[in-house]
């Protein structure tokens, strides 16, 4: 049961190199370093990474669908290259998740396993059952997120892969909340200077709002890769 | 969903197989006059600070004994036993165990099993204890990689986690991370849990 996803194009990671090299002044949100290069590389086995990811459904649950309160996100369905990003960002030191880092770092995760387990999570289903607000407030988020959000994450919320933006739809509100706070408040230390730009003067209603939105875009919306 | 590691397991497997089959009465020779007078004949001890092996998957007992010799997991008694046998009998010792029934436990305590169960299903979102289920599966009934719970006497499995805690027990990072972030009334509590699967 071998399912590729097509790997990155190597030109993929040059390009996002050269928007961060145009722009060298700020954090270097995605530079190359080696083990993400290599990891972008591999080949993804979707049946090997369901074995391996069996060490990380105690926190982020069977079917990676996370947990409503936040604690944990989904990655089902997430982009295969922003898992990888994330994970290796978080075994280097450039994302701070002590949470996690004993159940994904080197001596129990290979470079290859972190491969699989994108190539799985990317292609699991998502349920429209996420944790949404309060939905008091949708009009004002859907005027933010279009006007401030969905030129990266897209107007479904389905991210890009190639440019490594995160799919945003099917998430639960909370952590999306959280995530919108660290970003703005500078203390995601990968996240994009872009984005940070889009977001630094919400307001914490802003935030709210904008989260809110977010977690209502429709899942299906966004094709699933097969 | 047969992959390469499945038949090389096939593969290691049966070639331990061929080493050992000319004594499989040894093994239980051994049992008889060394781990019975503890474990049981029948795996099933009915000493609380003895766990039951019956029907614990043979690869991670084997991995245990391995560890009492090397000294990753410190512990006067084993390690004395294990210095005692032929290391070439262990896959034998440990397929004799795990062929055999387990017996059920008894929960003495069912309040405090009812706080284990929320631990062992939900873990601790606060300080990071991740479900225990994720890796040990609802039932607790184990497997090579994630070893059995059910049914354990609520002693051996309080110990445990403490010596994950302390590092007395260092055969794995992963329950050693999960061991650190326990507290001392979690582990009284998942220990009364599981022994009642
Ligand atoms: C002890 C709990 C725990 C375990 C086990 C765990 N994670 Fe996580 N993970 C988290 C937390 C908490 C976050 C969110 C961190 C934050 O809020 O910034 C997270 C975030 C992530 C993210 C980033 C998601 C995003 O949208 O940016 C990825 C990818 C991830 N985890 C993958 C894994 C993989 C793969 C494993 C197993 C190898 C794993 N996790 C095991 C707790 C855990
Ligand atoms: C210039 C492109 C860009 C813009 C504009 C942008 N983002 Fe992002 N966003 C990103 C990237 C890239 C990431 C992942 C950063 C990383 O690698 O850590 C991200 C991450 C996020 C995350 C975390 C997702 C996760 O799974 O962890 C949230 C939530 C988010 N953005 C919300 C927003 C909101 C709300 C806006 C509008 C106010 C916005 N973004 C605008 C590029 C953008
Ligand atoms: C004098 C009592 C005693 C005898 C005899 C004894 N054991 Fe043990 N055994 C123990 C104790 C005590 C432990 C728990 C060790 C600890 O706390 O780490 C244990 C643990 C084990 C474990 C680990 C189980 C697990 O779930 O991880 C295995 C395997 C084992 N014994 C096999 C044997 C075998 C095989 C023999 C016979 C060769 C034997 N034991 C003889 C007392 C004994
Ligand atoms: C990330 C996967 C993972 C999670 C989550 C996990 N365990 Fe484990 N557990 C293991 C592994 C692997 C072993 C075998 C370790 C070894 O070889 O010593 C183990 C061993 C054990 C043992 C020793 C059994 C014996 O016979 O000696 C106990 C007790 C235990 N776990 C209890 C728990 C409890 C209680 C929880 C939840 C609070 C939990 N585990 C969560 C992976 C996990």
């Amino acid at each position: 049961m071998t399912r590729h996803w097509l790997g990155l194009p190597i030109a993929t990671l040059a390009c996002s190199l050269a928007i961060a090299g145009a722009d060298a002044s700020r954090t270097d949100w995605n530079a190359a370093y080696p083990e993400k290069t290599a990891v972008l590389g591999l080949h993804g086995d979707a049946g090997r990474g369901a074995e391996a990811f069996v060490i990380c459904q105690g926190c982020h649950r069977v079917g990676a669908l996370g947990r409503a309160d936040g604690s944990y996100p989904r990655l089902a369905g997430q982009h295969a290259s922003v898992l990888i990003k994330q994970l290796t960002d978080v075994r280097t030191g450039r994302r701070s998740n002590p949470k996690m880092l004993p159940f994904a770092d080197h001596q129990v995760i290979s470079i290859q396993e972190i491969a699989d387990i994108a190539a799985y999570l990317q292609a699991l289903p998502v349920p429209a059952t996420q944790g949404q607000g309060a939905g008091n407030d949708l009009a004002r988020g859907a005027r933010l997120y279009r006007a401030d959000c969905a030129v990266c994450h897209g107007a479904h919320g389905e991210g890009d892969a190639d440019k490594f933006y995160p799919r945003v739809s099917g998430q639960h509100f909370k952590y999306l909340l959280r995530e919108n706070q660290l970003i703005r408040d500078n203390k995601r230390r990968n996240a994009n200077p872009e984005m940070i730009g889009a977001i630094k003067n919400y307001t914490d209603a802003d935030i709210a709002a904008v989260a809110d939105f977010m977690s209502r875009l429709p899942v299906e919306m966004v094709k699933q890769v097969p | 969903m047969t992959g390469p590691r499945d038949l090389l397991g096939v593969l290691a497997c049966a070639a331990l197989l061929l080493q050992a089959s000319p004594s499989a009465a040894d093994a239980q020779e051994t049992v008889k006059t060394v781990c019975a007078a503890c474990h049981g004949a029948d795996g099933n001890s009915t000493d609380p600070r003895y766990p039951k092996l019956a029907g614990m998957d043979q690869e991670y007992l084997m991995r245990q004994l391995k560890a009492f010799a090397s000294g990753k997991r410190r512990e006067e008694t084993m390690s004395a036993i294990v210095a005692g046998i032929d290391p070439n009998d262990f896959s034998k010792l440990a397929g004799y165990y795990g062929k055999l029934k387990p017996a059920p436990g008894k929960v003495n305590d069912s309040r405090l099993a009812a706080k284990g169960k929320a631990l062992y299903e939900d873990g601790n979102t606060d300080s990071g204890v991740p479900a225990c289920t994720g890796c040990h599966q609802s039932d607790g009934q184990g497997n090579a990689r994630f070893p059995r719970l059910a049914g354990q006497h609520q002693a051996y499995t309080l110990k445990q986690l403490n010596d994950y805690k302390s590092g007395r027990r260092a055969t794995d990072p992963l329950m050693t991370t999960v061991g650190k972030r326990l507290t001392a009334d979690e582990i009284k509590a998942v220990a009364e849990y599981v022994a009642g699967l």
